[in-house]
């Protein structure tokens, strides 16, 4: 394999035997990006097959997270108190220098998160965005009307004794709702509790299931 | 609903072709676990299907690169974490050079250029209020905590 160099290329990256996360999803999104200019194949194919599997990465993380926040009180303090430490305690963590934070939904206040410029999304809690999350329509009408937002798109109606506050994930700090947990779940482990959260309530924009019900 | 289907179709074609690949127990782990542990991962390997439904490679060749890739990362034994994701990366960068189709010292390029620019992107300043709050409306008048 030929290593040839462009003229004015920098100075080279310095090549660990392990690149890192963040090199690595780089060169990803290089090679997507090379691959689409070149007319070998489309975004929208990319997606499509990215989407087959968007269930199988990431909310069970998030849902794992969130479990725990329920069942172990001082876990829960440490996750409002630092959620990139708290999450760091059970394996999960994302590029370096990536900052989280979990907002705790209660009877009177509950959260929405969005990014307003781009995609920022904590991935390593939450997996892989959904489609909608990147569009434009949302990201700028949950600012403006978040209650309709709810509401209308995603038939979520909240009761107009509860105050929405919508937050911004940007690449330096991503954040995260944690959800209530349902009336009915005293019994639940904690493993069957997490079967019960949803990526859509780590978003804000759904409640986590009921016991019984099943999964979308 | 019809989306639903579609997806469902999607979905088999490709457990069709992911039949034909080495480490089974990767692809679709044991009950409880994901096949994908990162969000780069689930894109390398949507790349690596679309290049093929694409007409870039036939599926044997994409399993034959594969299948090289491990061998090569195993009789290096640089100590690296095995991670099937990595080999299958590299699997497709190997086989769209051969073909011709994908220039390697281009990719770096593009790869150090992707690295430079969240510096340079507007979205790097942390929110740490609310960029918007919509009040309750009905005064249930909670205790002041």
């Amino acid at each position: 394999m030929s290593t040839v160099e462009s003229p004015e290329t920098p100075l080279p990256i310095p090549r660990p035997v392990q690149r890192s996360e963040e090199e690595i999803a780089a060169r990803v999104k290089a090679l997507e990006a090379l691959m689409i200019e070149r007319g070998i194949m489309t975004t929208d194919a990319v997606d499509r097959l990215a989407e087959i599997y968007e269930n199988e990465v990431g909310p069970h993380l998030g849902a794992k997270v969130v479990a725990k926040a329920w069942t172990d009180p001082a876990f829960k303090e440490r996750l409002l108190a630092d959620a990139s430490a708290a999450c760091a305690e059970l394996g999960i963590g994302g590029m370096q220098g990536e900052d989280m934070i979990a907002v705790e939904n209660t009877d009177t206040v509950h959260h929405v998160i969005v990014c307003t410029l781009c995609s920022c999304y904590p991935w390593p809690v939450l997996g892989l965005p959904p489609k909608w999350y990147k569009a434009p329509p949302y990201r700028s009408r949950v600012v403006r009307a978040p209650r309709e937002v709810l509401r209308d798109d995603f038939q979520l109606d909240i009761p107009e004794s509860v105050e929405i506050r919508v937050w911004d994930s940007s690449a330096e700090l991503r954040y995260f709702v944690l959800p209530q947990r349902p009336a009915g779940t005293a019994d639940l482990s904690e493993e069957e509790l997490a079967q019960l959260v949803t990526r859509d309530s780590l978003i804000g924009v759904g409640e986590p299931l009921h016991p019984g019900s099943s999964r979308r | 609903m019809t989306a639903m289907d579609d997806r469902e179709a999607a979905r088999r074609r490709v457990e069709h072709l992911l039949l034909e690949l080495p480490h089974q127990e990767q692809i679709r782990p044991a009950d409880g676990e994901v096949a994908f542990q990162t969000a780069w991962e689930i894109r390398a390997f949507a790349l690596g299907v679309a290049a093929h439904q694409s007409g870039q490679y036939d599926w044997p060749q994409f399993q034959q690169a594969l299948i090289a890739a491990i061998r090569s990362w195993e009789d290096a034994g640089t100590g690296e974490e095995w991670r099937y994701y990595d080999r299958w990366l590299e699997a497709l960068q190997t086989l769209l050079a051969e073909r011709g189709v994908l220039d390697p010292a281009a990719l770096d390029e593009r790869t150090r250029a992707v690295l430079r620019t969240p510096r340079n992107a507007h979205h790097q300043r942390a929110r740490r209020e609310p960029v918007a709050v919509d009040a309750a409306r009905i005064d249930r008048s909670p205790p002041v905590p």
